[in-house]
């Protein structure tokens, strides 16, 4: 009985290790996952930047200043000019407007 | 109960229905430039005000409609280079279009469109985007007759992949005699091949001119940025009938990162060398009535605010004259959304 009672106890510890959000790689603390989501969010903008001159960017520079609510407009006149794909087009949005 | 209930249901619908079709993000925006231009061509002064406006609407993810109109006043005097200064006024609209994008590979656009052919007309002829003031001398072959075509054109790129893509572009235009809406009967196209990691392009144009004899004409173009280097060659050749020629032009910005803001690095050098050689004249061809060769070197200064001074000096030889241009101006580059409302 006191096997049992130790199994069980051993079980439950170990589940709720297992369950912890702090040990797991696969479930990162909120922190890290705010980190991971700004670098890709980083790494997509730069990306954006190496796409907006490889096609905008042969032609003319980027506008010195541009707001979100124009930027879908400014994007799809480029789309149809500079036959950007749509996977350049939403790069280029999160370099313009990250 | 139930009419406050139908008025406030169909109120909820149409602001749905609204936002869904012009929501925050499909703000129609207002661009396009200003520009003064200053000209001294062989001793005779002129000048032009240009105001090019462009409207763009987004109309969803698929639907877009997009506009440019030039006003251009040109002011000169009346006897070239005597007497009083006089000024005229001119109204064109370069495009009106409604563009249909499918996918990556294919966009349909309806209406008035720039003519595609090699890449002058449709990149690099706009006041902003232009190293020079003037075009280039072979500018009409295959833009014929107003640079725009009224009808349908496909476009998009064929072949995508990460070290090359295949461009292309076909189109049919029909004649409209409608004063400043003025395009030729033609049929023609483009392909291009870009090599993205190397910054360079190169692709042939084609168009058959279905009016007036019917004429080909044909081009070929070559884009090349460096990768590492602050430096823009562009060239291009065409052939007509009418005569056939080609330009090269350089341009060196004096710092690699174009939101540089020190002194030097808003400074652009730009030399460009043409050639033309006459055909067989036709009314109307826009084309030089004798061979002609032309230098140009130009400073270009890129001001805060999207302002852009510029100066060149050219010198054209030709057995109809030789000629001296000098040519100032100052361009003004704007962007803002067509409607007011909601914040920036």
């Amino acid at each position: 009985m006191k096997g049992r009672v130790t199994a069980f106890l051993a079980t439950a510890a170990l589940l709720a290790c297992g369950l912890s959000p702090v040990a797991s790689p696969q479930n990162p603390a909120p922190a890290q996952k705010s980190a991971t989501v700004t670098r890709t969010t980083a790494q997509q903008s730069k990306e954006g930047e190496r796409r907006f001159q490889a096609n905008c960017g042969r032609c003319h520079n980027a506008p010195e200043a541009i707001s979100p609510r124009e930027v879908k407009a400014v994007l799809q006149h480029m789309r149809v000019r500079a036959m950007l794909s749509a996977e350049d087009e939403q790069l280029i949005l999160k370099f313009l407007a990250p | 109960m139930s009419f406050s209930k139908n008025v406030f249901g169909t109120l909820l619908l149409f602001l749905c229905s609204a936002s869904a079709l012009f929501g925050q993000s499909d703000t129609p925006i207002l661009s396009g430039t200003v520009q003064f231009l200053g000209t001294s061509n062989a001793g005779a002064n002129f000048y032009q005000p240009v105001i090019v406006p462009i409207l763009a609407v987004p109309l969803g993810d698929h639907f877009f409609i997009e506009s440019r109109a030039e006003i251009q006043g040109f002011i000169a005097r009346d006897n070239g280079t005597t007497g009083p200064y006089s000024g005229q006024f001119i109204a064109t609209f370069d495009y009106a279009q409604l563009d249909y994008i499918a996918n990556s590979h294919l966009t349909i656009s309806v209406g008035r469109f720039l003519t595609p052919f090699n890449i002058y007309n449709e990149r690099y002829n706009a006041p902003w985007i232009k190293n020079l003031p003037d075009a280039a001398i072979i500018f009409p072959i295959g833009t014929r007759t107003s640079g725009s075509s009224d009808g349908a054109m496909v476009r998009g790129v064929a072949v995508a992949r990460k070290k090359f893509e295949v461009n292309y572009t076909a189109y049919f235009s029909a004649l409209t005699n409608v004063e400043n809406l003025g395009s030729g009967r033609a049929a023609g196209g483009r392909v291009g091949i870009f090599f993205p990691e190397k910054g360079f392009e190169i692709g042939t144009s084609y168009q058959r001119f279905l009016q007036n004899g019917e004429l080909n004409a044909s081009g070929a173009y070559l884009v090349w940025q460096p990768p590492r280097i602050p430096l823009d060659i562009r060239s291009e050749f065409a052939h007509s009938p009418n005569g056939q020629g080609y330009w090269l032009e350089s341009a060196y910005r004096f710092a690699k990162d174009r939101r540089n803001i020190s002194g030097i690095g808003r400074l652009q050098a730009v030399a460009r060398i043409q050639q033309y050689f006459n055909g067989t004249p036709q009314a109307g061809d826009s084309l030089p009535l004798a061979d002609t060769n032309r230098f140009d070197f130009g400073l270009n200064y890129y001001l805060p605010h999207d302002v852009r001074l510029n100066g060149s000096y050219g010198r054209q030889f030709s057995s109809l004259g030789n000629a001296n241009i000098w040519e100032y101006g100052i361009t003004y580059r704007f962007l803002f959304p067509a409607w007011p409302g909601g914040s920036r």
